[in-house]
């Protein structure tokens, strides 16, 4: 039996905008997270995603839907939810008037924590996240990186049940973006289960056990990395720039032998194969079609590949 | 969370917070004296010591602008004290999320900014006695005695309880790039209008200005102050001025809550 630390139904948010403008950045989202799971909830920017997490961790406050923690609903009880849960935010809210350390020790008071344990669990993760040495420096001077850490570290501190990170790698130079992995995954192996918002595609990929796609506040899909991709008919995708695209050329290109469907992502044909790729039959093709043939690349399916299929644009171009 | 665990939370929490203000005001204590002293300082020098020496202003004025020195001081360094680090806080730096994210009622936050504006305000009212001792000692003429001192204290608390509201307003409305702003639009109003160098009664000749002057609670501030400590200068009845300050103090505060609820938009 699945233990679900994290029950997520029909979901809700709409702003009303001074311009008069409304807004429905979430609509109706409906999700589960399993206890002790990397949980990755993906999608481009103004998908939704920080308006999602901001009502997870009781900073707003849904228009309808239910969140469940462990069974126990956080709108009706936003004080304890926030007792079990950690939140490490997208930009740098570290308190810069204090040193390292005392960011940690302070967020263990304002969580009521027993001192004596506060000073424990404040050394070890200063020593888990390799800030030991910097412990007494002021945090204003701290890289992007060090203060991601630490934003980490004080998120932990009370011992949270879940942690919910926005965009946490979002900045970080490659290098890193790993380290802060390593870290993340060894919470996780001593139990902790983490919900985060990326934007990034591989990172999600490697890390996450089950993956959530949203889009213009919906959610898309959700499944494991091989399920999302299993969506994808073919293993195999091609790629062929030409200096033309229209859409009798892509109802052409879907009846091809060996190609199950074609789609046109930011002005590139792809088609999804059905086995191998067949290079000159495509370029015998793209020639009897009188189409100039700029690029042809082959690559295997990424989740990339399965947020173009559901929604027709690219990630990073589906603002 | 049981609800004793919420409340022992809830107490713990309160006072790290305010102890983590008073930590960082205190690492920033030039700025502090500096914020805090130099407004009482240059206006006794000048209003108090110079304008009465060269003949400009009777002799009799330092006696008549004491109360006022206090009030104003203790007024706007509450203000300062409250409302300055929740805009910033808020708006620029994000520091007070990680407050905002503890398992307490979010009021909590502001319940704890508002005591060190209080804190801080007392300590403003404290820093112009020497400032007046030195300046106008040989010209000033207290009437306060000592059996007067629990009613000064209760108007003491008064006004520090009335700049902390109207700093939590203050804060929640101000942005951070408007604060340059609020020096010339807001506290020099409130400073010129407040009885500080005139009492209230003194207003009779321009009764329009004596009317508008009662939206200033620094008037109320002054006024208390005067009645307990120069009460030969005639000032408004003490009853009229405690209830311009409790009304104040009710008003701005349901107020700047709302405002700050908006802000946060969680829970109660």
């Amino acid at each position: 039996m699945s233990d679900l630390i994290l029950q997520v139904k029909d979901l809700q948010k709409t702003f009303h905008l001074k311009s008069g403008h409304v807004v429905k950045a979430v609509k109706g989202i409906s999700f589960s997270v399993e206890r002790g799971e990397i949980f990755g909830f993906l999608g481009p920017n103004g998908a939704g995603k920080s308006t999602s997490i901001s009502m997870l961790t009781t900073q707003l406050k849904p228009d309808g839907g239910e969140i469940l923690l462990d069974g126990d609903s956080v709108l009706q009880d936003p004080i304890t939810a926030r007792s079990r849960i950690g939140v490490v935010a997208q930009h740098n809210n570290l308190d810069r008037s204090l040193t390292a350390r005392e960011n940690l020790l302070f967020h263990a008071r304002y969580f009521g924590m027993d001192p004596v344990e506060a000073e424990k669990k404040a050394d070890e993760y200063l020593e888990k996240f390799g800030l030991t040495q910097w412990q007494d420096d002021y945090v204003r001077g701290f890289s992007g990186g060090m203060a991601q850490r630490l934003k980490i570290a004080r998120a932990m501190m009370h011992t949270p049940e879940i942690l919910f990170l926005d965009e946490p790698t979002t900045g970080l130079d490659p290098n890193y973006r790993e380290i802060l992995w390593e870290n993340m995954l060894e919470l996780n192996r001593k139990g902790t289960t983490i919900f985060l918002t990326t934007h990034y595609m591989e990172e999600p990929e490697r890390f996450c056990h089950n993956i959530a796609i949203v889009n213009q506040g919906e959610l898309k899909a959700m499944g494991t990395a091989d399920q999302l991709k299993a969506m994808i008919p073919s293993r195999n995708i091609l790629s062929l720039k030409l200096d033309k695209v229209d859409d009798r050329l892509v109802d052409a290109a879907a009846k091809l032998p060996g190609v199950a469907s074609a789609k046109v992502q930011n002005g590139v044909l792809q088609l999804y194969l059905e086995g191998k790729p067949d290079f000159d039959g495509v370029i015998r093709w793209t020639e009897d079609k009188q189409r100039t043939l700029q690029n042809i690349s082959l690559s295997t399916r990424t989740l990339d590949d399965v947020f173009v299929y559901l929604t027709g644009k690219a990630m990073n171009s589906a603002n | 969370m049981s609800e004793e665990r919420k409340n022992s939370v809830t107490q713990q929490a309160f006072w790290a917070m305010v102890q983590r203000d008073l930590l960082a005001q205190w690492r920033d204590k030039k700025e502090f004296i500096f914020r805090v002293g130099m407004l009482p300082l240059v206006l006794i020098v000048v209003y108090g010591y110079v304008l009465p020496a060269i003949g400009l202003l009777p002799e009799t004025f330092p006696t008549q602008m004491f109360a006022g020195m206090v009030g104003m001081s203790i007024l706007i360094t509450g203000i300062h004290g409250t409302a300055i680090p929740f805009t910033m806080d808020f708006n620029n730096m994000h520091e007070i999320e990680d407050r905002l994210q503890a398992p307490v009622s979010r009021n909590v936050v502001a319940y704890a900014k508002m005591l060190v504006g209080i804190i801080e305000a007392f300590i403003g009212g404290l820093i112009v006695l020497p400032i007046s001792l030195i300046f106008m000692g040989s010209r000033l003429q207290l009437g306060m005695t000592a059996g007067e001192i629990p009613l000064l204290l209760l108007v003491l608390v008064l006004i520090a309880l009335a700049s902390a509201t109207l700093g939590l307003l203050v804060g929640t409305v101000v942005k951070p790039p408007q604060i340059a702003a609020m020096f010339p639009g807001f506290l020099m109003p409130v400073v010129f209008s407040g009885a500080i160098f005139f009492s209230w009664y003194a207003l009779d000749p321009v009764p329009v200005f004596q009317k508008l002057v009662l939206l200033n609670p620094l008037v109320y501030a002054n006024e208390a102050l005067r009645y307990v400590m120069t009460p030969q200068i005639r000032s408004m009845p003490l009853g009229y001025s405690l209830l311009g300050l409790v009304i104040s103090s009710v008003l701005m505060g349901r107020w700047g809550f709302k405002r700050f609820h908006a802000m946060v938009e969680g829970d109660k």
